[in-house]
């Protein structure tokens, strides 16, 4: 993908309109050993399993999905119009990459998959709300099943 | 921002980023920028190799110290930045035909589809596609100005806007799965506007859109933004 100056002009304005905070440094959880280290999927693709709730826009909670879930498990209900769906509908590992992280199990270059994965909805206008109300208890899910490394993708 | 609290909170972070100026400003601990669209963090359908390359290249960003905002290279990307949308094509002739019909069509390759697959993105409704007639009778109502009528598929929990939103998130994924099969060798764009431009269903769903576009209700308007796209 261009970077900003390369979208078109409406979704560049929507863009460069959301507030944005801006940070000196990052925090660090410390020095991490792949090879034994359980792994989760976090995604704010608006994803979640075929019987849960769908998203509403703005929506600030979070769904969880099973690890053991497959791609037939699950459907999106993303409300931005920004991103070509079909590329999902095709495959589900371009923006949820549940069956390479089970490879990567499988080889030991990951410790294990974590028994559960989360999603959010993307694109939301005030992503504070999203901290305040629900990313905290999201790292508490995943703290509760002893996640070592989150690997998170947008849409 | 959610990479930040999860750090924060002593989980070990790596985000893919399409933004790369958002990503600059964040300073997530670990991120990978990646030349792809929004829709495809990962690479292109079906491509496991070039996926694989993403995930080795993000699980490479532990080597460094926080905070780390490496770019992928090597990776070719021809697709559209972003997808057409409705408003982009106008309605061309024949896409008055029976929608219902075009419906029952759409079916014989959509069934291959999920036969071939395993899997269908089709299921906000819960309605199965082999129902999806009565949906298409429901949105014509809608078309035609019924914003109130509930029917009886809807959850008694879900707002009447939301539903009217996945009946045609519903179609267009139907439709999507049918195309896959009918032009494999279509990319996205040519699905969307192969859609927006030739189908009986896209000039319905644009006619819903329009309709709940212009009524008095603020959901309705709210969620109408996202119907025809």
């Amino acid at each position: 993908m261009p970077r900003l100056d390369g979208l078109p002009a409406k979704m560049q304005a929507v863009l460069r309109a959301q507030p944005v905070a801006e940070y000196d440094n990052s925090p660090d959880a410390g020095p991490v050993t792949l090879a034994s280290a359980r792994v989760a999927l976090v995604t704010s693709a608006g994803l979640h399993e075929r019987a849960d709730q769908p998203f509403t826009r703005e929506d600030p909670g979070f769904r969880v999905i099973s690890s053991k879930a497959a791609a037939e498990d699950l459907v999106q209900s993303h409300t931005s119009i920004g991103f070509d769906r079909t590329a999902m509908q095709r495959d589900i590992n371009v923006v949820f990459p549940i069956d390479r992280l089970r490879e990567l199990e499988a080889e030991g270059v990951i410790g294990e998959r974590a028994p559960r994965y989360l999603s959010f909805m993307g694109a939301q206008h005030d992503p504070e709300a999203v901290l305040a109300s629900s990313a905290a208890a999201a790292a508490e899910e995943l703290l509760r099943d002893r996640v070592d490394v989150v690997l998170l993708t947008p849409t | 921002m959610l990479a930040r609290t999860f750090e924060g909170a002593g989980l070990a972070t790596v985000s893919i980023s399409l933004v790369l100026e958002h990503s600059a400003m964040l300073k997530p601990p670990r991120a990978l920028y990646v030349p792809f669209p929004f829709g495809l963090p990962l690479g292109n359908p079906g491509d496991a190799a070039q996926q694989r390359r993403v995930l080795d290249a993000a699980f490479g960003l532990f080597d460094g110290q926080p905070p780390v905002l490496r770019e992928l290279t090597g990776e070719v990307d021809e697709a559209p930045a972003a997808p057409v949308q409705a408003s982009a094509l106008g309605a061309r002739p024949g896409q008055d035909a029976s929608v219902a019909d075009e419906v029952t069509q759409m079916r014989h390759y959509q069934e291959r589809w999920v036969a071939r697959t395993g899997r269908s993105s089709v299921g906000l409704t819960g309605v199965p596609p082999t129902r999806f007639r009565g949906l298409v009778r429901f949105l014509e109502a809608v078309a035609g100005g019924d914003l109130t009528s509930r029917p009886r598929e809807c959850p008694p929990d879900a707002e009447l806007a939301y539903f009217i939103r996945w009946c045609c998130d519903d179609l267009k994924a139907f439709y999507a799965e049918a195309r896959f099969v009918m032009r494999p060798e279509d990319s996205g764009d040519a699905v969307q506007r192969w859609l927006w431009g030739e189908t009986a269903v896209g000039e319905l769903i644009r006619r819903v859109g329009e309709r709940m576009t212009a009524s008095d209700d603020p959901l309705m308007r709210q969620v109408a933004y996202g119907v025809a796209r």
